[in-house]
């Protein structure tokens, strides 16, 4: 097995070992099952737009908490030590974390294709913006655990590195308000930083490359300030 | 000296902003001693041994290990070496022959061999009662094995104690100095004591550090002990 097959196995057992990932996979579940009642009772409506929104702010919400452990925890323990010493490139360690993290994340979303095949069942749902929104979901949820991964490296108090992610995700969601109140040309460049802006054309069913682009470039960037910042100690 | 050396250090210093907590040190190390860094908390010996294994990046000057680079043949230069921290980090979640297996996993043990090393760390270390044991239910001494154990499972050629006797109770304390005496020849051991006695039966060579910088270094022996020889220099 390759080193970055050891460490990826190593935080997997870390994850489910731990309750803190049962306990969010279960909250994330029970509301969005709830959600999808109601919505599905109220508008019946045999699509997913709405239950797409709901788990991107569920993932803004709780992504933070799967994350806040993953280097944080490693600091407070002294256990990054153990791992920065042993022959080991940084950017493995980093890798498996963001891979382990994604398995669970990307878990609970697999929860909400039983919506999807129930309305496979009873209706007839246009199935190009169900794809389309995963694809949102899975590149939303990828950003999330980087930049909690990023925040989760710069401390070790788990409940900082949680609530500095949160806030970081919710100011990246909100940059196209502050963008109303900016003059040219900041007003479009922090347009562009808008995480709803470049999520709810996918959730709805329109996939341009800039909003792909967007996800991936962020997700990159953070993997990247992680690793730089854990060869900088 | 140096043809021999397993350490080499020419003008390594640490600076954290304003502050040295090393400055200026130079020493070799030769291969096969057991060599100790004495001096008082914060006197720089943890941030020595930290970029030494690779932990910690130098701000000035440079080391090498087993003819390696710290800094640019980082790698090679960490597969020489095996690293207790004076914290004796343990994953609480895994059982000690699991965080072995992991440990040795990491350092590219695979199959056989990796069993093999297991069990001779095991037996080396006396920790076939704790062996399925869950990690956190551990002692401070049992840790402080296991901790040696998945140091040496790679047969290092050089392996680095924080503090080795930190928390020990006086039993264990001798156990572990009878260990560490054990692993010279095969291993380089270098480690570190605020303990002036304890570094007198355990070290042939002796290093006193003192608010970051290297004071002096002597053999241990001789019939006037280390003590007033420590307070000159102190």
């Amino acid at each position: 097995m390759s080193v970055l097959g050891v460490l990826i196995r190593k935080e997997l057992h870390g994850t489910f070992t731990s309750p803190i990932g049962y306990t969010v996979a279960a909250v994330f579940l029970l509301v969005l099952g709830y959600t999808f009642s109601l919505t599905l009772f109220q508008t019946r409506t045999a699509n997913l737009i709405y239950i797409f929104h709901q788990m991107y702010v569920l993932s803004i919400l709780l992504v933070p908490v799967l994350t806040m452990r993953s280097l944080a925890e490693e600091r407070r323990n002294d256990t990054l030590e153990l791992l920065l010493t042993a022959p080991v490139r940084e950017i493995w360690i980093v890798l498996a974390k963001f891979l382990a993290n994604l398995v669970l994340v990307y878990g609970m979303y697999a929860g909400s294709l039983l919506y999807a095949a129930i309305l496979g069942m009873y209706g007839e749902p246009d199935w190009g913006p169900i794809y389309s929104g995963y694809l949102a979901l899975a590149l939303h949820g990828s950003l999330l655990v980087a930049i909690g991964l990023l925040v989760s490296s710069l401390t070790e108090n788990q409940v900082v590195a949680a609530a500095l992610t949160l806030g970081i995700a919710l100011m990246l969601w909100f940059a196209d308000a502050a963008a109303y109140m900016l003059p040219p040309p900041f007003d479009s460049i922090v347009l562009n930083l808008s995480l709803i802006g470049h999520f709810r054309p996918m959730a709805t069913g329109s996939v341009f490359l800039s909003d792909i682009g967007y996800f991936l470039t962020l997700s990159i960037l953070a993997l990247f300030l992680t690793t730089r910042w854990l060869r900088e100690r | 000296m140096t043809a021999e050396a397993a350490v080499i250090a020419r003008g390594l210093g640490k600076r954290y902003g304003a502050t040295r907590a090393l400055d200026d040190v130079s020493l070799d190390i030769r291969r096969g001693e057991v060599f100790c860094l004495l001096g008082p908390n914060g006197s720089g010996k943890t941030t020595f041994l930290r970029i030494l294994a690779g932990y910690l990046a130098p701000s000035e000057g440079s080391i090498s290990l087993s003819g390696h680079d710290v800094v640019r043949e980082s790698l090679a230069a960490r597969a020489c070496l095996g690293y207790v921290p004076e914290a004796v980090p343990i994953y609480s979640h895994m059982r000690v022959r699991e965080f072995l297996r992991f440990m040795g996993r990491l350092r590219g043990l695979q199959g056989p061999a990796l069993e093999d090393a297991i069990a001779r760390v095991v037996e080396r270390l006396a920790l076939q009662a704790v062996l399925d044991r869950p990690s956190r239910a551990l002692s401070r001494g049992y840790r402080q094995r296991v901790a040696i154990a998945q140091a040496l499972l790679h047969d290092p050629e050089v392996v680095i104690l924080d503090e080795p006797t930190n928390g020990l109770d006086p039993r264990q304390i001798v156990e572990a100095r009878l260990l560490i005496r054990a692993l010279a020849g095969r291993h380089t051991v270098i480690m570190s004591s605020h303990i002036l006695g304890e570094v007198e039966k355990t070290a042939d060579r002796v290093a006193v550090f003192l608010g970051g910088r290297l004071r002096g270094v002597r053999e241990t022996g001789g019939p006037e002990g280390l003590e007033p020889w420590f307070m000159s220099l102190a």
